[in-house]
């Protein structure tokens, strides 16, 4: 019992302290954001505003994201091929 | 599994179909939700299930591991290759160096069209070979 009531009052705290810190975030800036929205079909001619962002705007982060994978299948063979 | 006449039949009237649906996602990346990421996926999803139905040893008579594995290098390849394109001439690495062309229709976007073709490809083959090495210990 005293510790369901410990541990209560740990997760309030905990609460509390977290809404404080989330109440103090200035709003976000939405300046790149209306800048894809409005600009984002005429600079890249994509329709689709996501594969506009994820080829064009940041097509460096998609190639990170394909090593990625590359690097998991390779080590998936590798690990395959060794318990053979 | 293989004893089972209803997976058999039905898997191997849905696969031709989930390939096809894959190649559409991949196609219309730039005008509808989906994409290189999506649409390779659905293509992985279809080989597993030819896989899980049919056994990976048939699978691998029609997709031979060797030109699966050597698809998906080329693919990466060529990713790396369009992106020195941009660069060489005169514009960022991965920048767009293809005419935009008509929004709405499907060979458009320029560069994005062919980008999503090639991550498609890249991550079809890819799941394609993770599902044929890990599944193939099982037979």
């Amino acid at each position: 019992m005293k510790r369901t009531l410990a541990s209560l009052a740990l997760v309030l705290a905990l609460g509390a302290v977290l809404l404080y810190g989330v109440r103090q975030i200035a709003p976000a800036p939405g300046a790149l954001r209306d800048h894809f929205v409005h600009r984002g079909m005429e600079q890249t001619g994509s329709v689709n505003l996501v594969s506009s962002i994820y080829l064009g705007y940041r097509a460096f982060d998609t190639l990170g994201e394909t090593v990625v994978l590359f690097l998991a299948v390779a080590g998936v063979m590798v690990l395959q091929a060794g318990k053979q | 599994m293989k004893d089972s006449e209803l997976v058999d039949i039905v898997s191997r009237k849905l696969v031709p179909f989930i390939l096809l649906f894959g190649c559409y996602l991949i196609s219309h990346g730039h005008l509808s939700p989906g994409g290189g990421f999506q649409g390779g996926a659905v293509l992985a999803a279809g080989i597993t299930l030819l896989c899980l139905s049919r056994g990976v040893k048939d699978t691998l008579r029609t997709f031979p591991m060797r030109r699966v594995s050597l698809s998906e290098s080329a693919a990466f390849l060529m990713i790396l290759a369009m992106g020195v394109i941009g660069l060489v001439l005169g514009r960022r690495f991965l920048g767009n160096f293809l005419p935009l062309g008509e929004p709405g229709q499907v060979p458009s976007a320029g560069f994005i069209f062919f980008l999503n073709l090639l991550i498609g490809l890249k991550v079809g083959t890819g799941i394609s070979l993770v599902m044929f090495t890990l599944l193939r210990e099982d037979e």
